[in-house]
């Protein structure tokens, strides 16, 4: 039997490229998907050293989660929630966003705070069995809502007994400013991590363009406007996120820490946009409790972070930084926008 | 002992086959939709919904019940589920990569992955 020397050497030709194509047309750009606090995180980066970076990455989310998760029983935060008013070391993660955390409780003075866990719960929020919670019982559970009676001094927790801290509205954005710094110093030069809708990038998209980041429309199928930026997290709160209707009411879990019921300030939802993600984390959760007229003044005052707000009324508002780097989209390219200046 | 004939089809076959492979393997990145069916962070299935032509539906089983999933030409949803809040019913079709339909109670995540998303977006805040 003879085959062609030619003949056979092009079938092993073809079969080595057909091997080695993938990694030639895949380029330098990594994606991982994982599920991690009670959401879907996929993480992209491109540039040196990104496969490892990603893996590192995965690591620090289970770390952090394991940290900071109010429901696992072996995290710090549920020692500390049921230690019965007894101090409680903290690790070094655990510690720096939560004094990131109550800073920005006190700074924004009410319409964020992070010991409202025990009201969320009793709306059943937590465990998606809702109930419009009795008045007294509210009334009750209120008593324990105040970030200032937390004391954390040197590492160390006291959460007064019966009283509860939840870091789940600052815990996504904490996490996606830690990679972005793993990102960074691991030679990371582009990368986009969507952790359960939070958006936060690192550089621009691996062309030199800006990320486009979408805004999800509250009320419809597709996007309400369209951001565009480099190095910033981009952070929506929104009642639509959860929500559950008892009588013809809506009812959703953003809470006011003052009333301890469903922050009704004429928003449908906030975006923040910042350069880091536990602000824009906080801050969304806050302006959506806040309302229109008291997110203006707060961003005066402040500054440091843009926003973007989608108005019941239909009224889109964004402050003067993102001028040129917002535009409305789809159904609601015919609304009206107005720009906030200082 | 094999007649030369033989070898030759044989040959041309696995050069066709090769040849193939290779074309399929350089132009994947163009104009399909994969879904990629993970459950329990564990891959499930991928399915090329840019190939399905007539509509078809399967089951995932998870710790809150049963999920079952309908798969169309180019797009795919949960039509069922056992879990109690029915996000991932709710949330309908999904055609293109920019958000994934996710059962949370139920670790399932359908995720589509190709370049069947809208070219103007890299991601959704929500």
């Amino acid at each position: 039997m003879k085959v062609s020397v030619p003949l056979s050497a092009l079938l092993a030709l073809l079969l080595l490229a057909s091997c080695a194509a993938p990694s030639a047309a895949g380029g330098q750009s990594h994606t991982v998907t994982l599920l991690a606090m009670d959401t879907v995180m996929e993480l992209t980066a491109s540039g040196e050293g990104s496969e490892a970076a990603l893996e590192e990455a995965s690591a620090l989310i289970a770390r952090l989660e394991s940290l900071l998760s109010v429901t696992d029983e072996d995290s710090e935060i549920y020692a500390a929630n049921h230690s019965g008013g007894a101090p409680v070391p903290l690790s070094g993660d655990t510690a720096r966003l939560l004094e990131q955390a109550l800073d920005l409780c006190g700074d924004i003075g009410g319409a964020l705070d992070v010991t409202v866990y025990p009201v969320v719960r009793a709306w059943g929020f937590t465990t998606g069995r809702y109930q419009v919670p009795e008045e007294d019982a509210l009334s009750g559970l209120l008593q324990l809502v105040d970030h200032t009676r937390i004391s954390l001094e040197d590492g160390v927790l006291t959460v007064p007994d019966g009283m509860e801290l939840d870091l789940g509205a600052v815990a996504k954005g904490y996490t996606g400013d830690r990679i972005l710094d793993l990102f960074r110093s691991s030679g990371v030069t582009s990368a986009l991590l969507d952790l359960g809708g939070n958006l936060q990038t690192l550089g621009a998209k691996p062309d030199g363009s800006p990320w486009r980041i979408a805004i999800q429309d509250p009320v419809g199928e597709g996007y309400a406007g369209v951001v565009e930026v480099e190095n910033k997290a981009v952070i929506t709160s929104g009642g639509y996120e959860r929500y559950f209707e008892e009588d013809g009411v809506v009812y959703w879990h953003i809470i006011d820490p003052a009333t301890g019921c469903p922050a009704r300030s004429g928003l449908l939802s906030v975006t923040i946009v910042a350069d880091s993600g536990a602000l824009g984390d906080a801050l969304s959760t806050a302006l959506f409790v806040m309302g229109r007229e008291r997110a203006g003044d707060y961003w005066r005052s402040r500054g440091g972070f843009d926003f973007i707000l989608l108005g019941e009324d239909g009224t889109v508002t964004i402050t003067e930084g993102l001028e040129d780097s917002f535009s409305l989209y789809g159904d609601w390219s015919d609304h009206e926008l107005e720009v906030i200046r200082r | 002992m094999k007649s030369t004939k033989f070898w030759a089809v044989l040959i041309a076959a696995l050069l066709a086959v090769s040849l193939a492979a290779s074309f399929l393997l350089l132009n994947s990145r163009s104009g399909s939709a994969d879904a990629a069916v993970y459950q329990n962070g564990e891959l499930l299935r991928t399915i090329d919904l840019s190939r399905v032509t007539a509509p078809y539906s399967f089951t995932v089983d998870g710790p809150a019940g049963v999920n079952a999933i309908l798969v169309e030409p180019g797009r795919i949803c949960v039509s069922h589920a056992d879990c109690p809040d029915q996000i991932c019913v709710h949330q309908g079709w999904i055609s293109n990569s920019v958000v994934p339909i996710v059962c949370l109670p139920n670790q399932l995540v359908i995720q589509i992955t190709g370049s069947a998303r809208p070219n103007d977006i890299d991601g959704v805040t929500k």
